[in-house]
């Protein structure tokens, strides 16, 4: 028997971190779904592409968030609970879809605002490619911080060339800024799941309540058009 | 020489339910053709698509004359139209 079997794994358990992380990862799915929700009545109406993106933006970040949080609870399984999940095989599986969607979400987030510029069927095929590609890494390196390494740069990616294209707008809404901080949030909140304490809970919690409110200023936005 | 300026798929579907709304609700295809200030291609892609969405339908009279009518969609796009502009606008879509 390897001397590994012997060794409890590095890292920290807190109940109350776990559970706000629980509370946290409700409320955001939530919101993201109910973003989804109440802008399907004028994508009915309309069927305008802008809007088709941005609803598939949120309902993929909002799988993301659910998918992330299982993949945070399989990471300290190992050290938290008694019972056994085999961490080994369903971490690396939970991996992919978690790298997709939130690949896809991050895409589907700048597309909304240059999709004007770019084909639809040249957006899918790269975005896809891109997403399958950084799904497969993550599932064979078994690395959450490399999978949050890809999709930063893949944001950067976007960021420029959505500021490359840049679209007329009548009036300044930051709307372009609300989805850049969605995406950062959600790299970091990727980069921060599993045992090791990447930085102190109370700033973890900061940064959560943050992401919350960024969500919640999207909502608020949207509230103002749709009833 | 001033370019008049382009109107957009939601402005074009809009004013064409207008309209049609104008009209008490029931217009020939042919002064439907002129009043929309579109070419006959493009009033037949639009008028296509607005079928196809459920947003009219057409009608026919006694004298089985074609007309064109609005649905109850239709009627909901043009009280909902300032807000799903509004909505476009605020997140640049």
């Amino acid at each position: 028997m390897s001397v590994h079997h012997f060794i409890k794994p590095m890292g920290f358990f807190n109940p109350k971190i776990f559970g706000i992380e629980i509370i946290y990862t409700i409320i955001v799915v939530f919101l993201c779904l109910l973003i989804y929700y109440k802008t399907k009545e004028i994508y009915n109406l309309t069927r305008y592409k802008g809007i088709k993106y941005f609803r598939n933006a949120f309902l993929l970040f909002g799988l993301s968030y659910a998918i992330r949080f299982l993949l945070h609870f399989l990471m300290l399984s190992i050290i938290a609970f008694d019972f056994i999940i085999p961490r080994r095989m369903f971490g690396p599986l939970v991996m992919i879809p978690t790298g997709y969607l939130s690949t896809m979400a991050i895409f589907y987030l700048a597309y909304t605002t240059i999709w004007k510029k770019i084909k639809y069927e040249d957006f899918l095929i790269f975005s896809n490619f891109l997403a399958i590609l950084v799904s497969l890494v993550a599932f064979f390196s078994r690395s959450h911080i490399l999978l949050t390494t890809l999709q930063l740069v893949l944001l950067v990616l976007t960021i420029l060339i959505s500021y490359r294209k840049p679209k007329k707008v009548k009036r300044k809404t930051h709307a372009k800024a609300l989805y850049i901080l969605i995406s950062i949030f959600w790299l970091l909140n990727l980069l921060l799941i599993g045992p090791r304490r990447l930085l102190p809970p109370e700033m973890k919690i900061i940064l959560q309540l943050i992401s919350v409110s960024v969500f919640i200023v999207v909502y608020y936005k949207l509230k103002k058009w749709i009833k | 020489m001033d370019k008049m300026r382009k109107r957009d798929r939601l402005e074009v579907i809009h004013d064409f339910l207008r309209i049609i709304q104008l009209s008490n609700n029931s217009i020939k295809p042919t002064p439907l053709l002129r009043k929309s200030n579109l070419s006959s291609q493009s009033f037949s892609d639009y008028f296509e698509e607005m079928k196809s969405k459920g947003l009219i339908k057409e009608v026919l009279d006694k004298k089985s004359r074609k007309h064109i009518a609005l649905t109850e969609k239709g009627f909901k796009y043009l009280e909902k139209y300032k807000m799903i502009l509004g909505f476009i606008e605020e997140f640049e879509l």
